[in-house]
């Protein structure tokens, strides 16, 4: 405490010791202690460290005769003291180096020499920020339990993880099956389909480190749980989208339609990744999920874009063949047939006649 | 194998001699014989060449069509030159074209009487010693000796076989008979002293044809003749009655029993460790018209594949069945500024013929069609059918057709269709 005293005996010093003399003064005031509640945040406002203190003066700085000490090099040693006084609290800058912001919830930012501060106000000192409440701070209501929440419970349950992964490994070894054009052994196929599920758990992984890393909770099971299940979902969907094209003529509205499918799955599988991992608004959410869906569907298509050549000399058709247990619809005649036919005779003089 | 035939520009020379006969015939000739030249006026270089010869007093010179094709397609950026055998040079006019049997007229100017080639008014006969006169790879003009082999069997438009060295710039050259009459015109050449001559009569006709009405655009006369030759190919084709032949013991295939048309066979029956059992026949139109280097229509494949699944699930063969009918490509040569990009339709259907017999078959059909940009009314189509209805078995017929019309392709794909069945 002396040593402290000795060092500080510059001008900021006086001042400090005049304030509570006032104080004394209203006796009345007095008796009401100060409260204050100091937030650490982080720039994009996460909390770090939350400070309730009952006093009337409390000092910041990087010194650790501070209340509140902080570790950010930009910050003084005596950095700035907040006071209470007729039930107010005043912020005052101790002529540090890289002086102090106020940022209302208006967000107006101003030089803080003498301010007053109100609730919800952030004070920014060197690279650091920290937000003041009082105790009678409205909070926000109380968010009810989604009906999702008892579901992903479900969902991230380990056996229910334990069943999705081997679920996903079958049907990632039943592609390599179906894709070798030579006789393949079990082992063969367990190694594609355990490599494939390791790729994959890459994505729900991936998503966990990032909640980690935004200090959200990570919540490793159930990000495993729902990414995989979509997995399995869109397997799903391309196995129906293939049954659709097999069993429908070109011109049919229906195949368009299905292409919808792996679409809205990874809508679905990114809003939820987002609803467990991390604290956000819903509309917020709904656009996040809804960007990184546009990012996928529209980069893959870029990419094939990209890759089209400037003439194809090669009918590009689409030859989906299934096993006869997958045909369901009628057939055609061989009349009808070349009737349809008789229409790419237009289409394609037309497109002969298309400048290039 | 399939006869393989290449274009007399491309072979390497080998060694020819002269007898005293052919040296006399050399002698009288030479000065009706030219070379042609495509000059790339950009560059001014040379950008083909070929032989040709004087067939009038009034500077007309017979040559091959591919010698000069690349003006013919693009007259904006060549131009056409001849150089005799005194080594003048001038330009001459294309007057004239017959694309279907690699011919062409081009005409120089003339100042005087001048000699030229007499056109034979009978064809050889068998073992007739022939003499084919060219200017092989911008050596000189040179005489080849050889042997007259008849008319080559299974061709659709009718080619000399010539038993005799005919190399790459000799194109356009004339072949004549002892008399020093022309009986052939050198095209091309399958190697080893086979090659291939276009018969005088054609050369007389279009001469005849021109003597009587020069066309006025020769896009347009190819347009025309193209548009002929399919219709004339289609009507043997259709009009023909296709016998049905058994495929592996399991199918039924239609074969088109005409002599220009040469089936082949092929199976994997060998080879144990295959997860399918295959079974190929494909028959093809052996020759094919020539519009430019990258430019190839009348072409006429038929393919048909039965496949059996040996020790698999239904749904791996069928998978695998996909990777095999995924694929299918034009049966000729074409790029971007030839032909529209290929058009598809695909559906299930099944053949009326076939419906509510053993012999049912329900097949995913595909029919792709793409026009030609300078040939309006020609298009190249491509059918796939691809059995659906026999979880182990499967049967794939496939055919393509170049440069036909929209009624025959049309007419072909519904006979076909219906011709194709279970046993």
């Amino acid at each position: 405490m002396e040593v402290g005293m000795e060092v500080i005996q510059c001008t900021e010093d006086c001042i400090t010791e005049i304030e509570p003399t006032k104080q004394i003064k209203n006796d009345d005031l007095s008796i009401e202690q100060g409260e204050i509640i100091i937030e650490e945040i982080s720039r994009n406002h996460k909390l770090l460290h939350r400070h309730k203190l009952n006093r009337n003066e409390v000092s910041i700085g990087r010194n650790y005769h501070n209340d509140i000490i902080l570790t950010d090099p930009h910050i003084c040693p005596q950095h700035l003291s907040l006071k209470y006084s007729q039930g107010i609290w005043h912020l005052s800058d101790n002529n540090s180096v890289n002086g102090t912001l106020l940022e209302n919830s208006l967000d107006k930012r101003q030089d803080a020499h003498q301010q007053v501060i109100s609730d919800g106000d952030v004070i920014i000192l060197g690279k650091s920020q920290l937000r003041i409440l009082f105790s009678d701070h409205q909070v926000s209501d109380t968010i009810a339990l989604s009906p999702f929440e008892s579901l992903i419970d479900l969902i991230r349950h380990p056996i229910a993880v334990f069943i999705n992964v081997a679920l996903f490994m079958l049907i990632a070894g039943n592609i390599s099956y179906l894709n070798q054009q030579v006789e393949t052994n079990i082992s063969q196929l367990f190694v594609s389909a355990f490599s494939m599920s390791l790729l994959f758990s890459l994505w729900p992984a991936g998503v966990a480190l990032v909640s980690h890393l935004t200090k959200n909770e990570p919540r490793i099971l159930a990000q495993f749980g729902i990414s995989f299940v979509f997995f399995i979902l869109m397997w799903f969907s391309d196995l129906l989208e293939q049954v659709v094209t097999f069993n429908s003529a070109s011109n049919s509205a229906l195949g368009l339609l299905i292409t919808l499918l792996p679409i809205l799955l990874a809508f679905s599988l990114f809003w939820l990744n987002s609803y467990i991992g991390f604290h956000m608004s819903a509309k917020r959410r709904f656009v996040v999920a809804l960007s990184i869906t546009a990012l996928l569907f529209g980069g893959t298509y870029l990419l094939q874009y990209s890759k089209k050549r400037e003439f194809n000399p090669h009918p590009n058709y689409n030859a989906t063949i299934m096993a006869p247990v997958f045909l369901i619809a009628p057939s055609n005649s061989v009349d009808d047939f070349i009737k349809q036919s008789n229409g790419l005779f237009e289409q394609a003089s037309k497109a002969a006649l298309e400048k290039d | 194998m399939k006869a393989f035939f290449t274009l007399v520009f491309i072979l390497l020379s080998s060694t020819t001699f002269a007898s005293e006969q052919a040296e006399e015939i050399f002698a009288q000739l030479t000065p009706s014989l030219y070379q042609i030249k495509l000059i790339d006026k950009a560059s001014g270089e040379k950008s083909s060449i070929g032989s040709g010869f004087q067939i009038s007093n009034d500077g007309i010179i017979a040559t091959n069509y591919h010698v000069i094709s690349s003006y013919a397609r693009h007259p904006e950026k060549y131009r056409i030159e001849y150089l005799d055998h005194q080594g003048k040079m001038a330009e001459v006019e294309l007057v004239s074209v017959d694309v279907i049997n690699d011919l062409a007229l081009v005409k120089r100017q003339v100042e005087g009487e001048m000699p030229y080639f007499q056109l034979s008014d009978q064809k050889p006969t068998k073992g007739e010693k022939l003499f084919a006169l060219g200017n092989p790879h911008d050596l000189g003009m040179i005489v080849v000796p050889g042997t007259y082999n008849g008319l080559k069997k299974e061709s659709f438009n009718e080619r000399i076989h010539f038993t005799g060295s005919i190399n790459s710039g000799m194109s356009g050259g004339p072949v004549v008979n002892k008399s020093e009459k022309v009986v052939g015109i050198n095209v091309a050449t399958s190697g080893n002293q086979i090659g291939f001559l276009v018969p005088h009569d054609k050369l007389v006709k279009l001469f005849n044809d021109y003597n009587k009405e020069a066309p006025t655009d020769i896009k347009q006369q190819m347009a025309e003749q193209l548009l002929a030759n399919q219709n004339k190919l289609m009507k043997v084709l259709l009009n023909n009655t296709w016998q049905s032949k058994e495929l592996a013991g399991k199918a039924m295939i239609p074969i088109i029993e005409v002599p220009f048309i040469r089936c082949w066979g092929d199976s994997n029956a060998d080879k144990t460790d295959a997860l399918i059992l295959a079974a190929i026949a494909n028959c093809s139109l052996d020759e094919n018209t020539y519009l430019s280097s990258h430019f190839f229509t009348g072409s006429v494949e038929i393919e048909f594949r039965y496949m059996q699944a040996k020790n698999l699930s239904d749904n791996k063969f069928y998978h695998l069945y996909q990777q095999q009918i995924a694929r299918a490509g034009a049966g000729n040569r074409a790029g971007k500024n030839d032909v529209s990009e290929y058009q598809c339709h695909h559906d299930l259907v099944t053949p009326s013929s076939t419906a509510n017999t053993n012999k049912e078959i329900n097949n995913k059909s595909i029919f792709c069609t793409r026009a030609y940009k300078d040939f309006p009314g020609l298009f190249d189509v491509l059918y796939l059918g691809a059995s659906v209805d026999k979880n182990q078995q499967a049967l794939v017929s496939h055919f393509t057709i170049a440069g036909v019309s929209q009624e025959n392709a049309m007419a072909f794909t519904g006979k076909f269709m219906e011709a194709v069945s279970w046993k």
